[in-house]
């Protein structure tokens, strides 16, 4: 499947543990499509599992019940824009120190940022979080 | 909803034990793949093989338990080993850094000699 103009695809999901499954599935299957290699369409679903999962993970439970998973569709790249409407957290502070790994650090942004290609978080206390992230294609060799 | 993940344990002795996670691991089913190793170790088991083979997707959820077992085992002066990761996995090992950390064998029984040893 390949196209021209940039096309949108949302999906709203619940913010709960077993559908962070479905979203990355869902990922990985669109990219596929989009003739990605397997293994770019692999780190394409890692990458939404892993920012689901934040998602899921560190915002309070109260705070809203679902996740919004955009996915925008060019000719040479697919961008992935999850958002969440938590308590947000201070973006600046992600990255500035390696996590502890022998204490369980999260390391799931680092991740993130090692497999795809750009990544951009927008994030404030009380603001909630837009993590935008895009994978480009590789284009057969001629 | 269906589990993505199976798990299946089995003694080697008194004191060793494999744990074999075969699907998906991730935020949904990594409390049972916890609860699964801990009672384990509650069992006496000292040193824990994670074994890999059929494990299509793990992800830093996933890791962290790991990490999380590995910690609680060597309190008790144990080991966690981990047993033939996919590709996927292993490159996730990678990035992480966690491949410094967490013993990575190339199949079951390297890392149950190992334990002999």
């Amino acid at each position: 499947m390949r196209t021209s103009a940039p096309c949108r695809v949302e999906m709203r999901v619940p913010r709960r543990p077993e559908y962070v499954r479905f979203a990355r599935c869902a990922a990985k299957t669109l990219a596929l499509q989009l003739d990605f290699t397997y293994g770019d369409a692999c780190d394409v679903e890692l990458a939404v599992g892993e920012v689901c999962t934040n998602a899921v993970e560190h915002v309070a439970a109260d705070a809203c019940e679902e996740m919004v998973v955009c996915f925008v569709v060019e000719e040479d790249q697919l961008t992935v824009e999850i958002r969440d409407d938590g308590q947000g957290f201070d973006a600046d502070s992600i990255g500035a120190s390696d996590p502890d790994l022998e204490e369980g650090g999260k390391v799931g942004l680092t991740v993130v940022r090692a497999i795809m290609d750009t990544v951009d978080i927008d994030s404030g206390t009380g603001c909630g979080t837009v993590v935008r992230m895009s994978k480009r294609r590789e284009r057969p060799s001629a | 909803m269906s589990n993505a993940l199976e798990i299946a344990s089995r003694r080697e002795g008194e004191k060793a034990a494999v744990l074999s996670l075969a699907g998906e691991v991730d935020v949904a089913n990594t409390p049972q793949m916890r609860d699964a190793a801990l009672q384990l170790i509650s069992a006496g088991v000292v040193r824990l093989v994670i074994d890999l083979s059929a494990t299509e997707y793990m992800d830093s959820a996933g890791l962290g338990t790991l990490v999380g077992l590995r910690k609680r085992l060597r309190e008790s002066g144990g080991e966690l080993l981990l047993a033939a990761p996919k590709p996927r996995v292993r490159r996730l090992l990678d990035i992480t850094g966690l491949d410094q950390i967490l013993a990575v064998h190339e199949d079951v029984a390297a890392a149950l000699k190992e334990d002999e040893g």
